[in-house]
């Protein structure tokens, strides 16, 4: 294990201890990144509470576009490996479901359970790459983008308008699926474009069955959702400034907080990969990041302290996106690496030890 | 330590208990009187004492109840939560639900609803409810895995197999079948289901389903029986069919969930879907006289805001237009999914006041309260915290006739609960609350005060409000320990998940694994509930052994 305190190497307990000071003397610090096994979220949102600071995901965008929508209308959803075992007809919105191995998947096989077994599959696409590699039915965006077209395709749907646009025959294909799925990134697709696709939905099932299947983000955003939701009642963002949790996605963005310099310091948690954020280095932070990323070296942060990467050289409970749920990953390789949890717990103890609470 | 709690009314019905004595306690259990001088004397002058009360069906963790607060974030906003550990401030989570459930005096729990494809979050969250000891019962009855074996008519010994390494790989304490089919059904258009209606796809039933998980339960030894959710929830006519599901168990032990929601009578059997609904708590307790065999939790309802969580996705889909606020979430799952529909019990309004009606109807009408659980069904009939004026209710028919004589007439004209004139005794709250849920769930060392017992302890100051009463224990011990001081939390002690000592047969466990990798793409792996997954690794998990 590494550890650097001011870009110069030392041993984990003092690296421990320069944390405890740094976060101590803090006003406002934020923990963000949050890219980590279940334990390690766990651990920091009980440091969250006792330091009296706000946690912020790196799965933010992501996750705000579904939550968001979910919030004001609900959803329906399914998941991934009833899409290709029922599925009969699947919608594909933008570009960024295509680039990893679900559409192949989907496009490989045919229903083969529920009332739409053994039916020709339907592939069709709403503002894709349109690149050929993949059988389909491709309909373009419109110039206001995907929200604008599926509000516009929402109309057809509903019969709010009229005539034999492209739109049009996409509506009726959507009617004529047995088990409709639309899969997207909300990400890409925005909060107002998920609120208008499952106002869609809805207006399908009023007739057959139809569903959504977004794809996750790859920071472990879905399992800090639940571990967020079953720990404080609220999605992320979260802040205890005033003990009580708070969920407040804008005044507890990370960005913003450290750009307006309202925080003062942060904690950075990455055991497992994720965008390096500009501020990592200005502000005074500790980072605890995965063994052997870029991350794990002296000049990222003024205290710097590697963990065991779960899934490699420590077991932990992550999101696993082909499941759509989380489950346990035992290490490649034995190894007594510490964990993030364990580092977390740690500054927790030392904290209390000090009698620093919010 | 040896400890001697003194002088108060001790209330054990498995003991014939009812009067002012001592409960000795020592080690985390309940043992004999003792000649040694205690280490510790509790005073419970003018205290009643029971032993710790028993949850057995509370939506109290999993991806549903997850959703339920992603959906409705400001439902359990509180700012006035028990002080003193992260988190017991914030409403509706686990923190929440263990400080508040050990206020009243429960120190038990468990899910009603473990989906085995989402075990490890559910067990995840369980974990982290303080306090009380858990549980959750897996849910089957609408997987393709099971679904095939059936269709196939692949025989008990299969079925069986399957059932015990769901039961295995999920950790779960029992089995649970949800409209059984009918989530299978939904997904394949069907709007409406009864027991012997064709599943789609399949040509099963509700009831061949069923039976085939009753006589798998038995054949595992499962302590605790079936535990079902018939078909029709919450329609005029439900009462229909749990007893006809009542009788399709031909004698094998079941239980029924949330019977409050089934006993609705027609009223117009011309149109009986619109014609309203009448109580039929006098017909459902008469067949649980006839059917020694069977147990049910009440589904209580109480009035205002609550949220609807429920596996049973095609009755929520079917009840998404009466969502209050507008807004729901269904998901069809891999198995069930599950459906979160928020609801407003009116407050005085008919259908909720007949509603709340009928479920102190069925408890007031029961015979055999041991046979009755108190529950909400949280926090589909309201929440849990609701359980101090519900007993209040029972205990006290003067109360009571306050309640009534503030609602619509229609509790008397659909009702009988206005000319019930019984009142509970102690030893019959006891019952509802304590050895019944515990025998109910097999647990045969919680919910009574013999020798032998946990040390799980509720002293309860003996108020005529028995709201006040129930609401704010005075004192409360989990094996042995104080938890709960004066309606506060002292001591937050993390109990365990209690889980059936069941193992896969390997030969099943091969075949689910060639099965899920066929499905999933993913194999059982990727559904177990490791040790290793939980904080410090520390024993989560109590096994609960099999009957003989």
């Amino acid at each position: 294990m590494a550890a650097w305190v001011k870009g110069g190497a030392a041993d984990v307990d003092a690296a421990v201890e320069a944390a405890v000071d740094l976060l101590a003397a803090s006003r406002v610090p934020v923990l963000a990144g949050l890219s980590a096994e279940v334990s390690a979220l766990r651990a920091a949102y009980r440091l969250a509470e006792t330091l009296g600071a706000s946690l912020d995901p790196v799965s933010g965008p992501s996750l705000y576009a579904e939550l968001g929508a979910l919030s004001v209308g609900g959803a329906m959803t399914t998941t991934r490996a009833e899409t290709v075992g029922r599925a009969d007809v699947v919608l594909i919105l933008g570009n960024r479901p295509w680039d990893g191995d679900l559409i192949p998947e989907i496009a490989a096989a045919t229903p083969s359970r529920g009332r739409a077994a053994g039916a020709e599959r339907s592939l069709l696409s709403l503002g894709g790459p349109q690149n050929g590699a993949t059988r389909h039915v491709a309909y373009a965006a419109e110039a206001g983008g995907l929200a604008v077209s599926l509000g516009h395709l929402r109309a057809f749907a509903k019969g709010h308008l009229a005539g034999e646009a492209a739109y049009a025959d996409l509506a009726r294909r959507l009617f004529a699926a047995q088990y409709g799925v639309v899969v997207y990134d909300p990400e890409e697709v925005g909060e107002r474009g998920v609120e208008m696709l499952q106002g869609l939905i809805r207006d399908l099932n009023e007739s057959t069955r139809f569903f959504a299947l977004a794809l996750a983000d790859p920071f472990q955003g879905r399992a800090a959702v639940q571990l967020s939701a079953w720990t404080t009642g609220q999605a992320p963002r979260v802040g205890f400034g005033r003990y009580q949790p708070e969920h407040d996605p804008w005044r507890f963005d990370s960005a913003r907080q450290i750009a307006s310099g309202e925080a003062d310091a942060a904690l950075w948690l990455a055991s497992l990969p994720a965008p390096r954020p500009d501020w990592l280095g200005r502000l005074p932070t500790v980072a605890i990041v995965g063994e052997g990323s870029p991350e794990a070296a002296g000049e990222t942060a003024e205290i710097v302290i590697t963990v065991g990467v779960p899934g490699q050289s420590v077991g932990g409970a992550l999101w696993n996106e082909r499941r759509g749920v989380i489950a346990y990953t035992e290490p490649k390789a034995a190894t007594d690496a510490q964990t993030a949890a364990g580092v977390l717990a740690r500054i927790r103890d030392r904290l209390i030890e000090k009698g620093v609470s919010c | 330590m040896l400890t001697r709690i003194h002088g108060g009314r001790v209330i054990d019905p498995t003991a014939g208990r009812d009067a002012v004595g001592d409960v000795w306690i020592e080690d985390g259990r309940v043992v004999a009187p003792s000649e040694r001088k205690p280490d510790r004397t509790i005073d419970a002058t003018g205290c009643v004492v029971m032993a710790g009360g028993v949850e057995v069906h509370s939506h109290i963790a999993g991806g549903n109840v997850v959703m339920s607060r992603l959906l409705l974030p400001d439902l359990y906003v509180s700012e006035s939560a028990p002080n003193g550990h992260p988190f017991a401030h914030d409403g509706g989570s686990g923190s929440w639900i263990g400080a508040n459930y050990a206020r009243m005096g429960y120190t038990t729990a468990v899910e009603p609803a473990l989906p085995p494809s989402n075990a490890l979050a559910t067990h995840l969250e369980l974990a982290d409810i303080p306090l009380l000891d858990r549980g959750g019962l897996a849910v089957l009855g609408n997987d393709d895995h099971l679904l095939q074996l059936l269709r196939d008519g692949e025989g008990r010994q299969a079925v069986r197999d399957l059932v015990q390494q769901t039961l295995a790989h999920s950790r779960g304490l029992g089995v649970k079948c949800i409209n059984a089919g009918g989530a299978s059904a939904f997904k394949d258009g069907v709007l409406k289901l009864s027991l012997d209606d064709e599943i789609p796809c399949y040509g099963l039933s509700t009831r061949k389903i069923m039976s085939a998980l009753l006589d798998a339960v038995e054949e595992i030894g499962v302590p605790h029986p079936l535990h079902v959710h018939c078909n029709n929830l919450g329609l005029p006519g439900a009462d229909d069919s749990l007893v006809a599901t009542l009788e399709a168990a031909e004698g094998r032990r079941i239980h029924f969930a949330h019977a409050q929601f089934y006993a609705y009578g027609v009223v117009d059997p011309e149109n009986p879907m619109t014609g309203g609904f009448r109580s039929a708590a006098e017909r459902i307790n008469a067949a649980m006289e006839a059917h020694p065999n069977a147990t049910y939790d009440v589904g209580q309802v109480v009035f205002g805001q609550t949220v609807t969580i429920s596996l049973d996705i095609l009755r929520q889909f079917g009840g998404r237009k009466g969502a209050k606020p507008k807004k729901w979430v269904l998901s069809a799952g891999d198995a069930e999914g599950g459906g979160v529909v928020p609801f407003l019990y009116r407050p005085r309004g008919p259908v909720s006041s007949l509603q709340w009606a009928i479920g102190l109807e069925l408890m007031l009408l029961s015979s055999n309260p041991e046979r009755t659980i108190l529950t909400t069904d949280h926090p589909n009939g309201g929440v849990f915290t609701e359980y101090p004026r519900i007993i209040h209710l029972l205990m006290d028919a003067e109360e009571r006739a306050k309640e009534i004589a503030s609602l619509p007439a229609v509790v008397g004209e659909r009702s009988g609960l206005p000319k019930i004139e019984r009142e509970y005794t102690f030893s019959e709250i006891a019952q509802l609350t304590r050895s019944g849920p515990a025998k109910l769930l097999g647990l045969t060392d919680r919910g009574h005060l013999r020798e032998g017992a946990k040390a799980d302890v509720a002293i309860y100051r003996d108020e005529r409000d028995r709201t006040a009463m129930f609401s704010r224990a005075k004192l409360v011990l989990k094996d042995g320990q104080p938890i709960v001081e004066d309606g506060e939390v002292v001591a937050w002690f993390s109990g365990k998940t209690l889980s059936l000592d069941v193992e896969a047969d390997a030969g099943m466990e091969k075949r689910a694994e060639s099965y899920l990798q066929d499905r999933f793409g993913a194999g059982l792996d990727t559904f177990a509930v490791p040790d290793a997954a939980f904080p410090e690794n520390t024993g989560t998990f109590e096994d609960v052994a099999c009957r003989a």
